[in-house]
Parts: C-alpha cells; sequence; structure tokens
C-alpha cells in the first residue's frame, strides 16, 4: 500500500526561539505556515540539522503543537543533530518536511488517558487540543520522566485550561516515586475509551505489559507512538522497519514511517520490539 | 548511442532517456511515493527497488545507520515480488512519461531469467537493470564480483528480453573495469556504476555493529569520489553507455561523472534528504 504523503510539502520556516525548559528539554518554535495548518496529532515533520553533509538525514520530530502559523517541537539535544538544532538563533532558516506519518486516531467522546514517558510528551498537546476542540474534556497526562527537572511542564501540555497531569519520576524527586506506568494502573479503573502512549519503545512495552496484566478490558481505541532509525520519512528507503503480528502470527515488518509513527498497541509484536538495541546517537 | 544534443540519452535497443537525471534504485521505491512529492516525470528514468521472484520482507531492524557525510543500509530487498509489480504496479505507471527501469535481483541465473520473463510483456517497463550487487543477501555479491558468471547471467537474461539490459556493477571488486568489458560482451546495452561500499558501523556504547548483518551498503555524498574512480574505469574499458551514481548531492557533483565518461547518471541517497534533489540536478546540468 503506497502512503499518502498529499499534505507533506518542502517548507524553509523561520525560527522564533529556541527554549531552554531545564533538565535539557528545549522546544523549538518555528513559523510554519504550511505544517501547522496540515499537521494532525501525532504527525512528525522531517528537519534539517545543519546545511552541510555530516549530518546527512533529517530528523524526525512529533509536531507538538501549533498556534496559528507556528509550531513547536520538543527535544533534547543529545546528537549532532539535535545539537545543531539547539544552536539555531531567531530568525535562522530551518529546512522542513512534513507533516509525514499516520497519527492518532481522535476520539470524540469518553474518558482519555495519555501517558509519556521521557520526550513521549511530544505529540500531546497537539492531542490534547484536537481532542477538546471535538468536545473530550474528561484528559488525564500520566507524565513519567527519570527526575523532576526533566518532566516537560504540566502547564505546558495545554493553554489556558491546564489538563490533569499526573507526575513520577525514577528518582521520586517529584509526583510518584517509580514508573509511570504505576499511574497507568490507577486510571485504568476509569474504563478510559481511549489510551495514547508515547516514550522510548521499552516504556511502550511496559504500558502494553501494564494493560494486558491489569485484566481490564483493553480499551477500544489503544494506540503508541513508536519510534526507529529513519533514513527518508517517507516511504522510499524502507529503512524505518517495525515489527507488527501478521495475519498468521507471524511478524512482519511495516514501516514507522508512513505505517506509524502512530500505531494501534494490539498489533505491535512487543517481543521482537523489546529486543530491538538502543538507539545508535551519534 | 549515447548522449543527444537535445539532453536525451540513447541507451540502445529503442530505449532513450528524456534527460540524463534519473532516480537511483532503492532510492525511490516504485515512484508511488516521490509522485505525490515531486513533478517526477520530468526525470529522465526510474530505477526501481530491487524486484525478485518470490515477495521478501526484508532484514530485521535496524536497517540504517549514519555515518560522516552518509548511511549504512541493510534493507535486504523488500519488495513485492515480480508477480505484483507486473499485475499491480505496471497499471498504475501508465500515463507516466518517465522510463520506468525495474531493478532485478535474485540468486540464481534462474531467478534473473524469471523475472525478465514475467517483465518482458509489460508495456510500461522501458528496461531492466541487473542488480548484480546487492551486499544485504546472502548470494547478492556472488555475480557481481566474477567476471564469468556476470557474464553467463547477463546472456542468459539476454536471450529472454528484447528490453534494454543495463547491468549494475558492484564497487567492492578488485578490478570493475574487468567485470564491465565481460557484461559487455555478453550483451548488456548499457552499465551502471556504483551500488554501494560494503560498510560497517560499530555501536560505541556497546562494542556492536549497529546493522543485525554486521555490515551494510555504504551511500550518500562520502562515497563520490570513490564512486567516480570506478566510473571513470568503466568508462575507459568498455564502448557501451555508461551510467554514474554514487553520491550525487547536486549539479556539480553529477557533472563530475559526465566528466569522465558517463552518459547519464542516478540521483540516490540525496533524495531521502531532499526529494527535490534530482530535479535540482537536472536543471543544474541545464545551466
Amino acid at each position: 500500500m503506497t502512503a499518502d504523503l498529499g499534505r507533506a510539502a518542502l517548507e524553509t520556516g523561520e525560527v522564533l526561539v529556541v527554549e531552554r525548559l531545564g533538565g535539557g528539554l528545549l522546544e523549538l518554535v518555528v513559523r510554519l505556515p504550511h505544517l501547522a495548518a496540515t499537521a494532525m496529532p501525532g504527525t512528525f515533520a522531517q528537519l534539517r540539522c545543519g546545511r552541510g553533509t555530516t549530518p546527512l538525514l533529517r530528523r524526525p520530530f512529533s509536531v507538538a503543537w501549533t498556534q496559528d502559523d507556528t509550531c513547536g517541537f520538543i527535544f533534547e539535544a543529545v546528537g549532532t543533530g539535535t545539537r545543531l538544532l539547539a544552536g539555531l538563533q531567531p530568525g535562522d532558516p530551518l529546512d522542513t518536511l512534513g507533516p509525514l506519518g499516520h497519527g492518532f486516531s481522535v476520539v470524540d467522546a469518553g474518558s482519555v488517558v495519555l501517558i509519556s514517558g521521557g520526550l513521549g510528551c511530544a505529540p500531546f498537546p497537539l492531542l490534547i487540543s484536537e481532542l477538546r476542540r471535538r468536545g473530550v474534556e474528561d484528559i488525564l497526562v500520566l507524565n513519567g520522566a527519570r527526575t523532576a527537572a526533566r518532566l516537560y511542564p504540566a502547564e505546558r501540555f495545554a493553554r489556558p485550561a491546564v489538563p490533569v497531569v499526573a507526575e513520577a519520576t525514577d528518582d521520586g524527586t517529584r509526583g510518584h516515586h517509580g514508573p509511570v506506568t504505576d499511574l497507568l494502573r490507577e486510571a485504568l479503573g476509569a474504563s478510559p475509551s481511549a489510551v495514547y502512549a508515547c516514550g522510548p519503545n521499552p516504556m511502550l512495552g511496559a504500558v502494553m505489559r501494564t494493560m494486558l496484566e491489569s485484566g481490564a478490558a483493553l480499551p477500544p481505541t489503544l494506540e503508541a507512538s513508536l519510534e526507529a532509525p529513519m533514513g527518508c520519512g517517507f516511504g522510499t528507503c524502507l529503512g524505518c522497519a517495525l515489527p507488527v503480528r501478521g495475519e498468521d502470527g507471524s511478524t512482519v515488518w511495516r514501516l514507522c514511517c508512513t505505517d506509524g509513527p502512530v500505531m494501534p498497541m494490539r498489533d505491535v509484536d512487543w517481543e521482537v520490539v523489546l529486543a530491538l538495541p538502543g538507539a545508535d546517537v551519534a | 548511442m549515447s548522449g543527444q544534443r537535445d539532453g536525451s540519452v540513447d541507451l540502445g535497443r529503442g530505449l532513450t532517456l528524456p534527460n540524463r537525471v534519473g532516480l537511483a534504485s532503492g532510492t525511490a521505491g516504485y515512484g508511488f511515493e516521490l509522485d505525490q512529492l515531486i513533478d517526477i516525470n520530468r526525470l529522465g528514468a526510474l530505477y526501481t527497488k530491487g524486484t525478485t521472484v518470490l515477495a521478501r520482507e526484508g532484514n530485521p531492524p535496524p536497517r540504517v545507520a549514519e555515518t560522516a557525510g552518509g548511511m549504512l543500509n541493510s534493507i535486504g530487498l523488500q519488495n513485492p515480488g515480480v508477480d505484483a509489480v507486473a499485475t499491480d504496479y505496471a497499471p498504475r505507471w501508465r500515463g507516466w512519461t518517465i522510463p520506468i527501469i525495474v531493478n532485478v535481483a535474485g540468486g540464481s541465473v534462474e531467478d534473473y531469467v524469471h523475472c525478465a520473463t514475467v517483465l518482458e510483456p509489460v508495456a510500461e517497463v522501458a528496461g531492466i537493470e541487473l542488480n548484480i550487487s546487492c551486499p544485504n543477501i546472502a548470494q547478492g555479491l556472488d555475480f557481481g564480483r566474477d567476471p564469468a558468471a556476470a557474464a553467463r547471467l547477463v546472456a542468459a537474461v539476454r536471450a529472454v528480453t528484447e528490453r534494454c539490459l543495463i547491468v549494475k556493477l558492484s564497487p567492492n571488486v578488485t578490478d570493475i573495469a574487468a567485470v564491465a568489458r565481460s557484461v559487455e560482451d555478453a550483451g548488456a546495452d548499457a552499465v551502471s556504476a556504483v551500488n554501494t561500499y560494503i560498510g560497517r558501523k560499530i555501536h560505541r556504547a556497546s562494542g556492536r555493529s549497529v546493522l543485525p548483518l554486521g555490515t551494510g551498503g555504504l551511500s550518500g555524498p562520502a562515497i563520490q569520489p570513490l564512486a567516480l574512480a570506478a566510473v571513470a574505469a568503466v568508462c575507459d574499458a568498455v564502448h557501451i553507455p555508461v551510467i554514474g551514481v554514487g553520491g550525487i548531492v547536486d549539479a556539480a557533483s553529477a557533472r563530475d561523472f559526465l566528466i569522465v565518461g558517463a552518459v547519464a547518471v542516478q540521483v540516490g541517497t540525496a533524495t531521502f534528504v531532499n526529494p527535490e534533489t534530482a530535479l535540482q540536478v537536472l536543471d543544474g546540468l541545464r545551466d
């Protein structure tokens, strides 16, 4: 099946600000009228980092939020590409390609739970904004990180009306002391109509395990935004393979960039995902 | 044969490319994604993803790894199989003006002959590019490394196709010119050079290779001088048209291949970075 790239376009944006949020989290704000008008929750843009040939490939980032003609991206400076982005100054041009990918199926009723690990917060402000536009007000955000300074600030998930955000840190410096999946266990008691998850693949595997072990019926909409090393972002290099269960139970590969990044969690072969090596950050 | 004053390229056996700039195999799929992003019909040729007798799921991830000025890939020839290409994909190419050259890969002479036979009656297929140089599947390189084996393969496919037959050469050999001469003698209409260079990247936190099979194919601007040397050697060795490919990122890096004797070029990895690169190369070469 060929991906629908109908909205994707190259667009050179103008950097407005790179805001340091503390704990290494950065928020990049760029004037990108086309992307702002067309991005749906869970879709992403491929950002060119620098103008040279190293790093060569663009980097994929969830569109975190849109406002008028601007878009926000949330990231950490962990490698060559993201360090270049972190060094952008107001007025600098930014070469982008987007929106790309298959985003979240946004429900229009019931209560929803969003669960984030680390940078998994990235697609959620736009998702919350779309949920509210559709009339969903019962939104619980479960936000986990290693330590307090690395938690995406609760008030940034939605403005001006901040949703309910429950926090968890591995070191106990804020909120629940322990993995964010501990909070999910309690939240499932309310029988949410949708659970949306985003974070490192091992965290997503833990979310699925928690859901299954809870004994509660899985919500009708249960989706995760996954990650994979990506070449092009638009379905031609076939580099970003992720394992899903085929009809006969065997593992088949689907592309993170066009079949995902958001996939139904029921379809993903989590055993294979969890066996994949960690990110190769350079 | 070769480059014409209007920019078109006669590759022989009735195939004239409308211009010199094509999209390299493995970097453009079967054209359907790029057709949504660029005016694909302005280009000189689309060389499809490597196509095999049966559908292939491809290699386990990670399949790509970035390197200085380039990338390694180990996709493993994921493709829907030649029957799906002939029956499902070809009708979607109807009305396209860009010549479609199907890249064919296999593990035996019979595999290649079968694919060429299936494609022979398909009107939308303008030519065949024999991939004797894939570094990422078992036996992928066997034909590319042995001039005699390459010649036997080309002769066998030549016997079943009237289509223009291009052979894509591997740079992972001691003497690429010898392989080029051999496939020319066996009936190839043109050669394209080069496929990716075998490379390896170590995941420094673990000390293990990033790619699960250990090695992959290196592409991108890092290989352009290597590819240029290989293409120059091939151009000196054969009389059939040579199509240059390897690390082209702009018109200047493409022109280098024309200067050493190539009649056309393919843009590969640069398309991943900017889908419009091939069009920019085309416009740049006309200036």
